[in-house]
Parts: structure tokens; sequence; C-alpha cells
């Protein structure tokens, strides 16, 4: 997961397509997943669960699908 | 999670937030004053359940210490007055969000090799007109998840 300066500095890469999402689909998915990590009763989140978190911020379809 | 488990777990994370410096096995057996053996076992189990990710071939060290990096990588993180390595975008405002929310991420543009910096204050993004790249699907990251 990278942070290019546009779309167009992604393409010029020629990194795979793969999928992009703003910084802020990207802090708020880094919230979510880590705020609580030092927490002694976190534990590691389901397939299901994980996709629902994605949904949540917008990230839906085949590339985010861990179940499917 | 067993019990050791998360001893262990909640220990590394601890040593690196406190030193920048994600510990090896003898430093959390040290500390917990466990035998190192079950220590390594411990890290191979975090590894085995992708909780962190194992340094391969050595039994001492870890590669991940997820959000933290064990070595230097492109994404430096300064957060609550320390200085860390986040393994990608994702794990190093990560750091921040663990940390309480306020900090900064510094990578350069993969393409062009610009400073970008995306800033957390208050537990909120400050507007970036930047892009966040995925080359891999969900369900392969783990396959390799250092190039992840």
């Amino acid at each position: 997961m990278l942070l290019f300066r546009s779309e167009e500095h992604v393409e010029r890469s020629g990194k795979p397509k793969g999928a992009l999402m703003t910084p802020e689909q990207m802090w708020r998915l880094a919230d979510i997943w880590y705020h609580d990590r030092d927490d002694p009763s976190w534990r590691r989140r389901s397939a299901e669960e994980a996709e629902e978190v994605f949904a949540e911020i917008g990230l839906t379809g085949e590339f985010w699908s861990l179940t499917g | 999670m067993s019990n050791l488990l998360v001893r262990v777990r909640i220990a590394v994370l601890e040593r690196t937030i406190a030193s920048g410096q994600v510990p090896t096995a003898g430093e959390i057996a040290a500390d917990l004053d466990l035998p190192l053996v079950m220590v390594q076992e411990t890290y191979a189990r975090l590894g085995e359940s992708h909780v962190f990710v194992c340094e391969p071939g050595d039994p001492s060290r870890l590669r991940m210490a997820n959000p933290f990096s064990a070595v230097p990588t492109a994404f430096k993180v300064s957060a609550r007055g320390g200085l860390y390595y986040g393994n990608c975008v994702w794990d190093s405002l990560g750091i921040i969000s663990l940390l309480g929310g306020d900090g900064t991420v510094e990578t350069p543009c993969p393409d062009c090799s610009e400073p970008l910096s995306l800033r957390v204050t208050g537990g909120k993004l400050v507007e970036s007109d930047c892009v966040v790249h995925f080359s891999v699907p969900a369900r392969h990251w783990w396959d390799d998840i250092v190039f992840t």
C-alpha cells in the first residue's frame, strides 16, 4: 500500500492496476484497524468482519473480497 | 488468544512504542522473565496467526510487529514524540492511530520521489490530494506480506 502524488503518478510508475483510495479512506481504515491494537482483549478480525470494515468505508467489490 | 500470546504481543508493542525498535525474543524473555525458547515459539505462533511477521531464518526476530516495521522502510512516522517505521501507508497511519491520533507520515512518491506527507491532528486527517494505491487484492495480501 503506497502513497502517490496523484493517479497520474500511479499510472506512470507501471504498478499493477490494483485499486485506489483517498488518504481519508486510508486513515479511516487504519484508525478502525489499529486504534485498539495494544488492548489485551484485541483479537484478529475474521474475513467476514474485515469485509464489513472495508464496506463501511466504501471498499466493496472483488478486489476487497476475502470470502467470495 | 492464550495468556502467553497476549503477554508477549503486548510486551512487544509496548517496547516498540517506548524505544522505536521492535524487540528481539531475548529482550522480551528478559522483560517477562521467560525462557528464550518459549518467547521464540510464541513469536512463531504470532507469525503463523498473521498477528506479526517473523524474520525468515531467525527465530529471535520479527520483521513486522504490525503496525510497526522492525527494519527501516520508506515510511517514516513521527507520533507522540517518537520516530518509527511503518510497513506501508496503512500501517503508518495505524501507528498514529495507536499512539493517540496525532502524527505525521513521510514517504517519497514511488514514481517521482517527491517527498509526500500525511498529517493527522486530533484524530482527523489534514486534507491531502495524494492517492493510496493497493497492488494486491485483499485475498492475496498474506501470500507475500512483505511485497504487499
